[in-house]
């Protein structure tokens, strides 16, 4: 009500404002509606206006309800009143409290200045009395600081010269590690002082050290020592600053040498195992060996670990020396099981070092220079082998020369050097058989390069050996003058008696040696492989089987040559010699005939020792029995005789002509076979023939004609004894006598008796004269 | 003997041991032979290759009074020919001219031009100047070399310088060497002797032996064939005389003659051991094999 009545001054008004926007929700809301919506609820908003709130009332309500309405207000009014008369009364008692408050604090704080100023006063007298305490102390512990610092000073010099004592101890008691520890603590103030303080400290303490740095020295160099011993050494050595290098420039030396002499040794050892031929001890030596060279390697790496480079270098020489002295022996004609023993060793001793020496690749060094050595060994073997085949095969020429004749030098011969290439190939095959079935690591690897190795080298060894063959035949005219030269007649026939061993050899060879050996090589040798399959595989016996063959075939006319050649001379001289045309009559036949069947007869010895005998000669034999009775009751011959007796020169002539063309067909130099009379009958006809042309060259007088035709009956008979074919030769003989006769200017032949006469007369004196000579 | 199934044949009456071509004719393949016989009268023969090639046409015969052992045709003069012939004990040598138209005469005779008298034992072989008009002869017997200066216009002969082969050398035949005019070969028992004319003196020697028969490649320089009485024909590269550098296998027996192709450098062997009523060409050797075989090529 009071609101309603009293108007409201400023003050007033803004407490009411105040309230009200304390409590009301939204007075601006409420003050914009307040005018249009009044309702009787809006009594407690802040836009109540009373006037209008009574005229809504008084409109809306009846007296009734107005009563009740102003009971209630005036209720709510009075309930208004008390509660602001309370509000106000706590405010009033709040009011009293705090200044009952700020009264007592009032009088609390009155004494406290006082104290405070009593606190700072206390405080003040403490600290000076501390700083008193602090100066009076201060000068003293500087004092002790720095009697401290002398003492650590003093403790490290009395190190200083106590050092060369130390030292002296550590040398006593070999503690060289401590020795050095010290030395390299006390190194900076040496550096600093050496020169002034500690002159005599620091002589006395580099003496000592010197000592040990001499004894690590001998420590290193000392074998007996432990390898870690020596290690640790070196260690402490490049601790001192020493110059480490020299002294393993030094060791390395001793150590090189320590294996060279290891290596010497196991040459020594394999030597005198050669010659004594004990391989089991050579076996037993060869264990230790290896063992000792790697271990030195090894322990030589442990001291210098960075020192490969000069191990790598030094293992390899090493590999090499062995190879070296491996190829001497080769050189020396070692035996393959002997090879392989000296292989076994290098190779263990290899493998050794590729264990301790990795980065040497030693294995693939050593392969390499294996592979070089293995098949030097074996182009060695091939060469020796072709020495022993000529050596054969001259020997008994050589010994034929100093008198020790045997009394079938070329039989003796021809069996030795088949021997010799049979056996010795055999051998041969054998002994690298040997290397083949070895399970040595290095040998394995080379299996496919030593059958290669093996079939090349039979190859090239049978060409080598044509070509020996060629040259030791003469066929090489520079060798053959020569020989011819010096050696004269003896070296000449001798000459030619080797070429027909060389004939036989070279057929013995292709029909006998070399299936032998392709056998053979197929058996153990086959599937080198390396060489690749375009080429095929070295060894190729249809190659060698033609070049011996046609080789044989060589020998064999070369032999013929020879032989017909050196009686061609003898003929040329009886032909040329006298003059035929003034030739007197025939008393006896003439001497050219002996020495022609002496010729003969050489080669047939020679022939007989060498060749095998034909087939047909049996029966030949069976139709003439006996030399001497032929000679002189061939009714054939007889008749052959009288016929060509009766018959006058021209008459004859002209049948001999037509005979002769139908005669024309007999082949007279057929193929040659290697048999005793196919060898001798071809001599013969080309003797026979070479006769025939120089009869053919000369012009006769009759008694020129009747020598030769005393001369030709006579070799009738002893030829047709030797040859096979008899009818070849009647031809030729005819022949001869045919011609002489067309180049006689009377050919009048001799009378039969007188023939016959002549021809007894000059058995009978051969007789005479092989009954003198025995 | 294969060669001969192919080839031409020509019949003489008798023997003959040889035969040249005739140089001096250009115009025709032609060649002289003459026969040998002791006894019967000898001929000489001039025949001709037919133009075809087909045939041998003989164009002249001529009566020969002795055996003929040796015959060559003059290289500049078709009509002029040398022989060397025996009369059983003794030998001669001679210049004959065959007369001009021989064709149109019934029994032409041969005109001897010259006498090479001057030898003293079995004379072997006549050589001629080998190409171009010199009247140069060579004639070589058992033990000495001769040569000679011809006059044909004046029918004369003299004997310019003489050399003896030496003791215990029997000559056999000899060449002359194309390349070199002053170079003679002679064949011998054991040797190969090689002369020079200008001084008449030995100038090399390839010691071989048996050598019958020899001739110079026309076209290579330095290169001698050889026959030998042992069946063996050798080639010979005068510059390396000690081996030969091809030995040619394949006779069965002696080989007598051998001659070189002039235009074609091959070698005809004629072997005369099987018969002697005919020759026998018996095998032809291509020298580009030779040469290419021995490196000379």
């Amino acid at each position: 009500m009071a609101a309603d009545d009293i108007p409201l001054d400023d003050k007033a008004k803004r407490m009411r404002d105040l309230l009200s926007s304390f409590y009301a929700p939204d007075p601006s809301t409420a003050s914009n509606t307040s005018s249009k919506y009044v309702s009787l609820d809006a009594i407690n908003t802040t836009s109540f206006d009373a006037d209008q709130y009574m005229i809504l009332l008084a409109q809306k309500s009846n007296l009734e309800g107005l009563l009740q309405r102003h009971v209630e207000m005036a209720a709510e009014i009075k309930n208004l009143d008390t509660d602001l008369q309370m509000l106000v009364y706590e405010n009033y008692n709040k009011f009293i409290s705090a200044t009952e408050t700020i009264k007592r604090m009032k009088n609390n704080i009155v004494g406290m200045e006082a104290n405070m100023e009593q606190l700072l006063e206390k405080i003040m007298s403490v600290q000076s009395r501390s700083d008193g305490v602090n100066t009076s102390l201060f000068e003293k512990r500087e004092h002790i600081e720095k009697l401290h610092r002398t003492r650590n000073l003093l403790r490290k010099v009395q190190f200083i010269y106590d050092l060369p004592t130390r030292l002296g101890k550590c040398i006593k008691s070999e503690a060289y590690a401590d020795a050095v520890r010290f030395y390299t603590g006390a190194m900076p103030i040496f550096e600093a002082y050496g020169d002034s303080s500690f002159q005599d400290c620091k002589r006395a303490s580099e003496e000592a050290m010197s000592i040990i740095i001499k004894n690590l020295q001998e420590k290193v160099c000392l074998d007996s020592e432990s390898v870690q011993v020596r290690a640790e050494a070196v260690v402490l050595l490049k601790q001192l600053n020493f110059q480490v290098d020299s002294l393993k420039a030094k060791l390395l030396e001793t150590l090189e040498k320590y294996l060279i002499t290891l290596q010497l040794n196991s040459r020594a050892i394999s030597t005198t195992s050669l010659d004594s031929d004990e391989p089991s001890k050579q076996g037993s030596s060869s264990d230790a060996l290896p063992g000792t060279a790697h271990e030195a390697v090894h322990a030589y790496r442990l001291i210098f670990p960075d020192s490969e480079d000069q191990l790598i270098k030094l293992a390899q020489d090493l590999v090499t020396k062995h190879f070296e002295s491996t190829q001497q022996q080769i050189r020396k004609q070692i035996s393959s099981s002997d090879l392989v023993g000296i292989l076994r060793v290098i190779w263990t001793d290899v493998l050794l070092m590729e264990e301790v020496l990795p980065e040497a690749a030693l294995s693939d060094f050593s392969l390499e220079a294996a592979h070089v050595a293995v098949k030097q060994y074996v182009a060695s073997t091939f060469s020796n082998l072709l020495l022993n085949v000529s050596d054969a095969l001259t020997k008994v020429q050589t010994k034929q020369k100093e008198g020790a004749g045997e009394e079938h030098p070329l039989q003796v011969s021809l069996e030795g050097s088949k021997k010799a290439v049979i056996q010795g190939s055999m051998a041969i095959l054998l002994d690298f058989r040997q290397l083949l079935d070895d399970n040595l690591g290095l040998l394995v690897k080379l299996r496919d390069f030593i059958i290669d190795w093996v079939q090349e080298g039979f190859q090239d060894f049978f060409r080598r050996l044509d070509d020996q063959f060629l040259s030791l035949s003469g066929k090489n005219h520079s060798i053959s003058e020569h020989q011819g030269l010096t050696e004269g007649t003896q070296g000449e026939k001798f000459l030619a008696g080797l070429v027909l061993v060389l004939a036989q050899l070279s057929v013995f060879i292709e029909q006998s040696a070399i299936p032998r050996i392709t056998e053979e090589i197929a058996a153990s040798f086959s599937g080198g492989g390396v060489r690749g399959y375009e080429n095929g595989p070295a060894f190729v016996p249809g190659e060698i089987c033609r070049i011996f063959r046609s080789a044989g075939e060589k020998f064999l006319h070369l032999y013929i040559n020879m032989r017909t050649q050196k009686i061609s001379v003898l003929l040329r001289k009886r032909f040329t010699t006298p003059n035929w045309v003034k030739h007197k009559e025939p008393r006896e036949v003439h001497m050219f005939v002996d020495l022609f069947l002496q010729e003969l007869e050489a080669i047939g010895t020679e022939v007989k020792q060498i060749l095998p005998q034909g087939l047909h000669r049996k029966h030949h034999r069976t139709d003439s029995n006996g030399s001497t009775t032929s000679s002189r009751s061939n009714p054939l011959r007889d008749d052959k005789i009288t016929r060509s007796n009766t018959q006058r020169a021209r008459s004859q002539l002209l049948e001999s002509h037509l005979a002769k063309l139908f005669k024309q067909k007999m082949e007279i130099f057929t193929k040659v076979e290697y048999t005793q009379e196919s060898v001798v009958t071809t001599v013969v006809k080309l003797c026979l023939k070479s006769l025939h042309e120089f009869v053919r060259l000369q012009t006769f007088n009759r008694s020129g004609l009747q020598q030769i035709q005393l001369d030709i009956q006579f070799l009738r008979a002893p030829l047709k004894e030797i040859v096979e074919d008899e009818a070849a030769i009647d031809f030729l003989l005819d022949e001869v006598i045919v011609s002489a006769a067309e180049r006689c200017l009377d050919p009048i032949p001799l009378e039969p008796p007188i023939l016959d006469k002549l021809i007894q007369a000059k058995l009978a004196k051969t007789k005479e004269q092989t009954a003198v000579s025995s | 003997m294969q060669g001969g199934s192919s080839g031409i044949g020509y019949g003489l009456k008798y023997q003959a041991r040889c035969i040249a071509d005739v140089k001096a004719d250009t115009d025709h393949t032609s060649f002289i032979t003459g026969t040998l016989s002791l006894k019967e009268e000898n001929e000489v023969h001039l025949i001709r290759l037919s133009s075809g090639g087909t045939e041998l046409i003989c164009e002249g015969l001529f009566s020969h009074p002795n055996e003929i052992w040796d015959l060559a045709s003059c290289p500049y003069d078709q009509r002029i020919f040398s022989t060397v012939f025996s009369s059983g004990e003794s030998y001669g040598a001679a210049v004959w001219q065959i007369p001009e138209l021989y064709g149109q005469l019934n029994s032409p005779q041969l005109e001897r031009i010259a006498v090479l008298d001057a030898h003293a034992c079995k004379i072997k072989c006549v050589l001629w100047w080998p190409s171009g008009r010199h009247d140069k002869l060579v004639s070589i017997d058992d033990e000495n070399l001769f040569l000679w200066s011809l006059d044909s216009s004046r029918k004369a002969s003299q004997v310019i310088s003489k050399e003896s082969a030496g003791m215990l050398h029997y000559l056999s035949g000899g060449a002359w060497d194309p390349h070199d005019v002053n170079a003679v070969a002679s064949t011998c028992e054991w040797s190969i002797q090689f002369w020079d004319l200008r001084t008449m003196k030995k100038t090399n020697s390839i010691e071989h032996a048996h050598v019958r028969n020899a001739d110079y490649d026309t076209k290579k320089k330095h290169i001698l064939v050889t026959a030998e009485d042992e069946s063996g024909i050798c080639i010979w590269d005068l510059r390396m005389p000690k081996v030969p550098i091809k030995e040619l296998p394949g006779h069965t027996h002696w080989t007598w003659t051998v001659k070189c192709n002039p235009e074609y450098g091959l070698i005809l062997v004629l072997s005369l051991s099987l018969t002697y009523t005919q020759t026998l060409i018996y095998e032809i050797w291509k020298t580009r094999y030779l040469y290419s075989s021995s490196g000379l090529a």
